[in-house]
C-alpha cells in the first residue's frame, strides 16, 4: 500500500493541537523576542543567507532525492525566490513539531513545509499570502455505490477519518449522520475503506488520489464541492515585514509568470492530469472559487 | 509388624540400586544404615509405598502393597513419614500441616484435629509455634514438626529417611532424644540414619544396605558388637575414625 | 529518637512513617510536573473534563470492561500453554513456546493491526470490541503463561512427595498443595498483569475502540488541549492502575510463605 504524502492534513492537527495548547497555555517569551528579528534579511544584496525550515518527508512539495539532497517544489520555490533576490539559501530540515519553534528562536528565517494557515499558528508566527490550495476528497469503498458527499452522509454508512486531521473536523461539523470511525493512521483509514469496514476515508485530495491508485479495485476518489479549502502560506518570524512582503511579491509574479506551472510540470505532471480529470481543485489553482483571490 | 521383602530390585533409567533385598522379619525398630548410594532411601521408598520395587514383592503386616492408585493413597495413610528435610508444605502453619491430613485423610473433624494438633506441638516442645510457617522455623523444629505430623493420625509405624542429616548437631539432639521418647512409648519405626549411636542404642535391629545388597541385618547389639562382613567392619571403621 | 525516614533494621515501616515519607515524596514530585509546567511556560486547562464528563466516563468503564474481560480470557490462554509448554507431545510443547515467543517478541500495536485486518478481516470479526478483547487476550495470555509457567517450574517435587506420603489421593494433592501453591506464587503477579492489561488496553484506539485513550484522543483533538486531555488521561490510568498495584503488593506479603 502506498504510503500517504502529502500529509498536510495530519500537520494541520498536530501543529495546530501543539499551537493551540501552547496559545491557550500562553507560551514562553520566544513569540515577542523574535519580533525585531529579520535577522539574515539585510538590506544588502549578494552575501545575505537565508535559512529554510521544512521537513522534508512530503514528496513531493519538500523530500529528498536519491543522494539525499533536497528537493521537491517547496525547495525550488525557494531557490528561485534566492536567486532572485540575492540570498544564500540554506535548507534546514527539521520535524514539523519544530518548525515554528524555528522561527521563535530565530533559528530560521522562514519555513515553506505545506502548512496551513490558521488563526492559533497566526498569533505566533506572520505567514506569507497563500502560494497553495488543498481540498478534501473522499476515498470510497469500490462497492458501496458511493458517488458523492451526500451519499456518504446517510445513517449506517461509517466514514473513516484521521484523529483530529481536516478531514475529522469537516466530518465532525458536516456528516451528521453517518458514524465517524477516528484512527490513529491514514494507512489503517485506507485499509478500512479497502476491506470495506468503512464506506469511506475523507482526507486531502492528493493523499487520496494515491491510495486510489494503489488499490484499483477496491476503492474510488470521490471530489467533494463546495468546502472551505485550506491555504499554505510561508510562515516568517513575526514582524518580519520585509521578508515577508519580498515573498509576497514573489508569491505574486510565480502566479503570474507560469513558475507554479513549471513547478507542476517538474513535479506533479501525472498528479495534475488525474486531479484534472477527477474533478480535483489543483494546488496552484486561484481562480476558482468565490474566496480565492485571498491571495492574489 | 512383619515385613516381608522378596528379591527386591530397583532400576533407575536402566541402573541398578537394589538388588536381590531379602528379609522378613517383625520389625518394631530398625534402623537402616550403610554408605551413601548404598539404596537405603529407595528401599524405605519401596515399602512406604512411594515406589514401586522393579522387581520383587513387597508385604508389610501380612499384606502385599497395592499397586492402584487409590487404594496405595490408603496404604500410605496408615504410615507416617518423615523426610530429611522435613517435606513440611511451605503453605501452611505448622498447625496446618499436622491438621489438614488429620481432617482430608482420616477424617477428623475441625475441631479433634487442631485439638490433636495442638496437643502434639505442646509435647514436642513447640508451644505457641503453631501459627508459625515452615520458613519461621528452625531446623530442629521444623524436624519435630514433621515428626508430630507422621505421628498424629496414629500409623502402624513410622519410616523415617535420615531425620537428622540436614540439621546442626545441636538439633539432631533435640530430635534423636523425641524418636528415643516415641519408642519408649511403643511407637514402630524404620529409619534411615547415619547416627550410628542411634542405630545402636535406639533401634532395636539394624539392616546394614551396601551396594544395593542387604549385606547384614540382625539385633543392633549383635551386629555392632560383632560385624560379620568385611564391608560393614570398613563401614564401622572409618565412622570411627574422627570419633571422640 | 527512631529517623523518621529510615526504615528499622528488622525492614519495619510504621504507618506514620510510610504516611510522612510517601507525603514528601508525592510533593516532590508534584512539584516537578509544577516547575516543568512553569518553567515551559504551560498553564493546564481542565475545563474540557465537565464538558465531556459522560464521554470521559463511558471510555473509563469501556477500559475497565475490555481490561477485565481480557484478564478472563487471558487466563484461560495463558494456563493451558503453561501447561502445553511442559507436554511431552512435542508438536504441542513447541506450538506452546511459539507462540509465547511470537507474542512476547513482537509490538502490540503490531499484533493489532496484523489482527484487525488480516485474520479478524479472513474470519469475519467484525465487532471492533470482540476483536480488542481477542487481541488483548492473546498478547496477555502469553504473559500469563510465562507466569505460570514460572511457578509450575518453581514447584518442589519433595513437596509432592511429602503431599502423598501423608495419603493424599492425587485429587487432594492438587487441592490442597498444588493449587495453593500455585495460586499464591502468581497471584501476586497475575495482579500486576491485569494492571499491565489496563494500560495496554490503550492501544487498542489506533482501532477505534472507543476506550479511554481513544477518547481522549477525539476529545483532544476537537479541543486542541493536547496537554490537558493527555494530564486527565494519565491521571485516569492512575486511578485504575494504582489500586491493582496496591492489591497485588498486599498479595505478595500476604502470600508469601517463604520468609
Amino acid at each position: 500500500m502506498s504510503i500517504a504524502n502529502a500529509a498536510f492534513s495530519r500537520r494541520a492537527l498536530i501543529a495546530s493541537a501543539v499551537a493551540a495548547a501552547a496559545a491557550t497555555a500562553g507560551v514562553s517569551g520566544c513569540s515577542t523576542a523574535s519580533g525585531g528579528a529579520g535577522s539574515s534579511a539585510g538590506s544588502n544584496a549578494g552575501s545575505r543567507t537565508l535559512v529554510v525550515g521544512m521537513e522534508l518527508a512530503y514528496p513531493p512539495f519538500e523530500t529528498r532525492d536519491d543522494a539525499g539532497e533536497p528537493t521537491g517544489v517547496s525547495v525550488t520555490f525557494m531557490r528561485d525566490f534566492a536567486e532572485e533576490y540575492g540570498y544564500d539559501l540554506r535548507i534546514e530540515n527539521m520535524g514539523f513539531d519544530g518548525l515554528i519553534p524555528s522561527l521563535q528562536t530565530a533559528s530560521a528565517d522562514c519555513v515553506m513545509s505545506s502548512i496551513t494557515i490558521t488563526d492559533e499558528r497566526e498569533e505566533q508566527v506572520d505567514f506569507t499570502d497563500p502560494y497553495a490550495v488543498a481540498q478534501l476528497a473522499i476515498l470510497a469503498n469500490a462497492s458501496s455505490g458511493i458517488s458523492s458527499i451526500d451519499d456518504l452522509n446517510q445513517a449506517g454508512r461509517t466514514v473513516a477519518v484521521k484523529t483530529g486531521s481536516t478531514g475529522d473536523v469537516y466530518a465532525t461539523n458536516n456528516l451528521d449522520q453517518a458514524e465517524i470511525l477516528r484512527l490513529a493512521d491514514e494507512s489503517a483509514c485506507v485499509t478500512e475503506v479497502s476491506q470495506g469496514r468503512a464506506d469511506g476515508f475523507l482526507y486531502d485530495q492528493l493523499t487520496i488520489y494515491r491510495n486510489q491508485l494503489a488499490n484499483p479495485d477496491t476503492t474510488v476518489a470521490v471530489y467533494i464541492p463546495f468546502q472551505d479549502p485550506e491555504y499554505w502560506g510561508i510562515a516568517v518570524q513575526q514582524g518580519d515585514d520585509e521578508l515577508r512582503e519580498e515573498l509576497n511579491a514573489f508569491i505574486a509574479e510565480s502566479k503570474r509568470n507560469g513558475e507554479f506551472d513549471k513547478l507542476t510540470e517538474t513535479y506533479l505532471a501525472d498528479e495534475k492530469a488525474a486531479f484534472d480529470e477527477l474533478g480535483f481543485r489543483w494546488f496552484f489553482d486561484f481562480d476558482e472559487g468565490s474566496d480565492a483571490g485571498e491571495g492574489a | 509388624m512383619r515385613i516381608e521383602l522378596e528379591g527386591v530390585g530397583h532400576a533407575f533409567g536402566g541402573e541398578p540400586v537394589l538388588a536381590g533385598v531379602d528379609f522378613d522379619d517383625d520389625v518394631s525398630t530398625l534402623a537402616i544404615i550403610g554408605p551413601s548410594g548404598g539404596g537405603k532411601s529407595t528401599l524405605l521408598r519401596i515399602v512406604g509405598g512411594l515406589m514401586a520395587p522393579t522387581e520383587g514383592t513387597v508385604r508389610v503386616g501380612g499384606a502385599e502393597i497395592p499397586r492402584e492408585e487409590a487404594a496405595l493413597a490408603r496404604y500410605r495413610a496408615t504410615l507416617g513419614f518423615v523426610f530429611q528435610d522435613g517435606g513440611l508444605f511451605h503453605h501452611l502453619t505448622a498447625r496446618e500441616n499436622i491438621a489438614l491430613p488429620l481432617r482430608a485423610v482420616h477424617g477428623l473433624s475441625e475441631g479433634a484435629a487442631r485439638e490433636r494438633a495442638d496437643g502434639l506441638l505442646a509435647r514436642f516442645g513447640l508451644e505457641g509455634e503453631g501459627d508459625k510457617y515452615p520458613a519461621q522455623l528452625s531446623g530442629g523444629q521444623r524436624q519435630r514438626v514433621a515428626i508430630a505430623r507422621a505421628v498424629a493420625p496414629r500409623p502402624r509405624m513410622l519410616l523415617l529417611d535420615e531425620p537428622t542429616s540436614a540439621l546442626d548437631p545441636e538439633y539432631t539432639t533435640e530430635v534423636l532424644d523425641l524418636l528415643r521418647d516415641l519408642k519408649d512409648e511403643g511407637t514402630r519405626f524404620i529409619a534411615v540414619t547415619h547416627e550410628m549411636g542411634f542405630a545402636r542404642h535406639a533401634c532395636d535391629k539394624v539392616a546394614f544396605l551396601s551396594g544395593g545388597r542387604m549385606a547384614e541385618c540382625g539385633p543392633s547389639a549383635e551386629v555392632f558388637a560383632h560385624p560379620r562382613t568385611p564391608e560393614l567392619r570398613r563401614f564401622l571403621g572409618k565412622l570411627l575414625e574422627w570419633s571422640v | 529518637m527512631r529517623n523518621p525516614f529510615v526504615a528499622g533494621p528488622d525492614g519495619r515501616v510504621t504507618p506514620a512513617q510510610a504516611v510522612a515519607s510517601y507525603l514528601i515524596v508525592c510533593a516532590a514530585v508534584i512539584g516537578f510536573f509544577w516547575l516543568s509546567l512553569a518553567m515551559a511556560g504551560i498553564a493546564l486547562d481542565f475545563g474540557f473534563v465537565a464538558r465531556f464528563r459522560q464521554r470521559i466516563a463511558d471510555g473509563l468503564l469501556l477500559t475497565l470492561g475490555i481490561s477485565a474481560a481480557s484478564l478472563v480470557a487471558s487466563l484461560a490462554i495463558g494456563v493451558p500453554v503453561a501447561v502445553g509448554q511442559g507436554s511431552r507431545v512435542l508438536p504441542v510443547r513447541y506450538l506452546c513456546d511459539l507462540y509465547v515467543k511470537l507474542i512476547r517478541g513482537t509490538p502490540l500495536l503490531a499484533q493489532i493491526y496484523l489482527f484487525f485486518y488480516i485474520v479478524g478481516t479472513a474470519w469475519g470479526v467484525e465487532n471492533r470490541l470482540v476483536a480488542g478483547v481477542i487481541i488483548l487476550s492473546v498478547f496477555s495470555g502469553a504473559y500469563i503463561a510465562e507466569i505460570v509457567r514460572g511457578s509450575l517450574s518453581s514447584l518442589d517435587a519433595g513437596q509432592l512427595e511429602a503431599a502423598r506420603a501423608v495419603g493424599f489421593t492425587r485429587a487432594q494433592v492438587l487441592r490442597y498443595v498444588v493449587v495453593p501453591q500455585l495460586v499464591s506464587r502468581t497471584l501476586p503477579a497475575l495482579t500486576g498483569q491485569f494492571a499491565s492489561i489496563v494500560k495496554d488496553s490503550s492501544l487498542l484506539s489506533v482501532i477505534a475502540v472507543i476506550e479511554l485513550t481513544q477518547t481522549m484522543q477525539e476529545i483532544s483533538a476537537s479541543t486542541f488541549n493536547l496537554f490537558g486531555t493527555y494530564f486527565v488521561l494519565a491521571g485516569l490510568y492512575l486511578v485504575l492502575t494504582l489500586p491493582i498495584m496496591f492489591v497485588s503488593r498486599w498479595f505478595e506479603r500476604r502470600l508469601s510463605y517463604a520468609h
